[in-house]
């Protein structure tokens, strides 16, 4: 796929689309609770188009709540997330692929039964438009199915998956799974993508590899992303911003070297004496 | 091992083989077989249909669904009433109770919105136990006929079609309910098949497998599940007219109405295969031709037979029926479609078209 920008770094994206002084994801004062348990206390953050942003924390901090509060799994208890400017939680669970998010899974969220390919084909669901009456008729169906399937195939040949793509997901390495999340988030073409702990499992080597992928995939699909990670060298390597979280509020926010030499940060991490 | 492109020649010279061998097995049946082996195999059809439309539901998309014999019923009954009460040519029922039981279908499917495995199960097993019920009610009795049925309401004069000539008495119906069976069993093949290979088929594959990931991929769950109940329901209600029309009756206690109709078709689709769509199809035929060998059996009360189960005071059909369903889920957990793929694998593989833009090397 081609490099709609010919360039590469991390930061030089920053603030170059057209309305850049509205941030992509404007989350504002995000509470949930499940029961007596604060999940999320007053969270609030923002994301600039075509940035990188690493939350961090410890578990149990809060930051597969706030994910799964963008991707509308979760009903926040008050707050807002605005996304490019509008009311992300008017929008059902269903509809937010429509609006260009995507996200991947902290514990693979696949469809076993499916090959690669045919998962990479379910991703791109809110790319294709036939319903249950036009499968019955015929009409169209047989042409979409030909462009979303080349599609989900170029992607899983750029992921490096070509050659399982009619393997089913079944029984496959932990590490083709994880990338196969990535494969089918992008089917969806997002503009923004979220991703749960992708190094998560992943040996040495393949966390190295993962990150360079999700700055080449960002560059390719000209993508924002949310990540949230524990590998912190791979955090810091890539994100342009980082948020660091814990007990479900915001203890640090800035550059990673700001938000590394944070004490507050190094306190959540090594405990209050460190 | 044989290896085959799909698409190729020789990929095609194989499925114009099967298509040749079925048309000729179907050309077969009605004009060489005794008019009571025509009416089994027409019972198959009807087996078929529904358990396909059964695994629309359950086999694709996972929602388990006991519920099915009262779609069955609700296809049975419309028919019956229009032809009875309202004089209503046979043919032109299908049309309604396929729409009929597509909205009972559609409401059908509003707990699966909520919950799923067994609860939804004793939902829907609550729904087929309830439809003999309602039907028997009093107050019904003007629609429905009560406990009593409804009666003759089979084709009085079987309609003629050019290409079959025309067909006289008993045997001239049960030749042309088999045709008429025939149509159905493949536009039913065909609805299924369209929807599988299609978005919508892939989406209800993904809720199967994992909801929530679906969802997020953009599949609008509640749309999705209730138009796959409402199209499976009014599919099973075009077996029930279909049995309706081939009897002339239909009771509350008819055969595939009450609850039991929904486990024989559970029954056929799961030794068939669930999931596949050749599965049901299958399972259909088996389960006729066991059933009615069963039951020659059964009233064969000499040689080893008779020794193993002379004891029994009523016919041991439906024992060795059950024997020999256990032994063939054994020997193929996945459905007699499931352990074919498996075995012709071992045979033949054909190698899916290379999917994306970029020249295959």
């Amino acid at each position: 796929m081609a490099n709609p920008r010919g360039a590469t770094g991390t930061v030089e994206f920053v603030n170059t689309t057209d309305s850049a002084n509205v941030p992509l994801l404007d989350v504002s004062d995000v509470t949930v609770k499940f029961g007596g348990i604060v999940a999320l206390d007053g969270l609030s953050f923002s994301i600039d188009r075509g940035t990188i942003c690493g939350l961090i924390g410890p578990n149990g901090a809060g930051k597969t709540t706030m994910f799964n509060v963008v991707s509308r799994i979760y009903e926040p208890t008050s707050g807002t997330v605005k996304y490019e400017g509008r009311d992300l939680l008017a929008v059902p669970a269903h509809g937010i692929a429509h609006l260009g998010i995507a996200r991947t899974f902290q514990n693979l969220a696949l469809f076993p039964t499916m090959t690669l390919l045919e998962n990479v084909m379910v991703g791109a669901h809110s790319q294709g438009s036939v319903g249950v009456w036009r499968a019955i008729a015929r009409i169209g169906a047989a042409r979409e199915n030909r462009r979303i399937r080349d599609w989900s195939g170029d992607l899983l040949a750029q992921l490096g998956l070509a050659r399982f793509a009619h393997v089913p997901a079944a029984g496959l390495p932990f590490g083709t799974l994880k990338r196969l999340e990535i494969a089918r988030a992008l089917a969806a073409r997002p503009r923004f993508l979220l991703m749960d702990e992708p190094a998560a499992g992943l040996t040495h080597s393949e966390v190295d590899e993962l990150g360079d992928t999700v700055l080449q995939i960002r560059r390719d699909f000209d993508l924002t992303v949310l990540l949230v990670e524990h590998h912190m060298s791979m955090v810091m390597r890539i994100s342009d911003k980082v948020v660091a979280m814990e007990f479900g509020r915001k203890i640090s926010e800035g550059t990673p070297d700001q938000v590394r030499n944070d004490p507050k940060v190094v306190a959540a991490y090594l405990g209050a004496d460190a | 091992m044989w290896k085959i492109h799909e698409g190729s020649a020789r990929h095609w010279m194989i499925r114009l083989l099967g298509v040749a061998v079925l048309a000729f097995v179907v050309v077969w049946i009605p004009t060489q077989m005794s008019s009571s082996r025509i009416g089994q195999v027409t019972d198959a059809f009807i087996l078929m249909i529904a358990a396909m439309s059964l695994n629309l539901v359950l086999g694709f998309t996972g929602q388990i669904s006991i519920g099915h014999s009262a779609f069955f019923g609700v296809g049975g009954y419309t028919a019956a009433i229009l032809i009875k009460d309202h004089g209503w040519s046979p043919g032109y029922t299908f049309y309604v109770a396929a729409v009929v039981a597509f909205v009972v279908g559609c409401v059908v499917a509003l707990p699966a919105l909520r919950i799923r495995g067994i609860y939804l199960a004793l939902v829907t097993l609550a729904v087929a136990v309830l439809f003999p019920t309602l039907v028997r009610w009093k107050k019904l009795a003007w629609l429905t006929e009560g406990s009593m049925g409804i009666d003759s309401v089979r084709y009085e004069d079987v309609p003629v079609w050019p290409i079959l000539g025309e067909l006289k008495g008993r045997e001239g119906r049960a030749v042309f309910m088999f045709w008429l069976g025939l149509i159905i069993v493949i536009v039913t093949y065909l609805v299924c098949r369209g929807i599988v290979k299609s978005r919508f088929g892939r989406a209800l594959v993904a809720i199967r497998d994992n909801e929530t990931a679906a969802a997020v991929m953009g599949v609008n769950l509640t749309t999705t599940k209730v138009l796959v109940f409402g199209v499976s329901a009014a599919l099973c209600a075009l077996a029930g007219v279909l049995s309706t029309l081939k009897s002339g009756v239909i009771t509350p206690d008819g055969q595939y109405v009450t609850l039991l109709g929904s486990i024989v078709f559970l029954l056929v689709m799961i030794v068939g295969g669930a999931g596949t769509l050749w599965g049901p199809i299958v399972g259909g035929l088996v389960y006729v031709l066991l059933d009615n060998t069963t039951r020659d059996i059964g009233t064969n009360d000499s040689g080893i037979l008779g020794t193993l189960f002379g004891w029994a005071d009523q016919s041991p059909a439906t024992l060795i029926l059950g024997l020999v369903l256990v032994i063939i889920m054994f020997a193929a957990p996945y459905g007699l479609v499931g352990l074919a793929k498996r075995l012709s694998r071992k045979v033949v593989v054909v190698i899916p078209r290379p999917a994306g833009t970029a020249k295959p090397s």
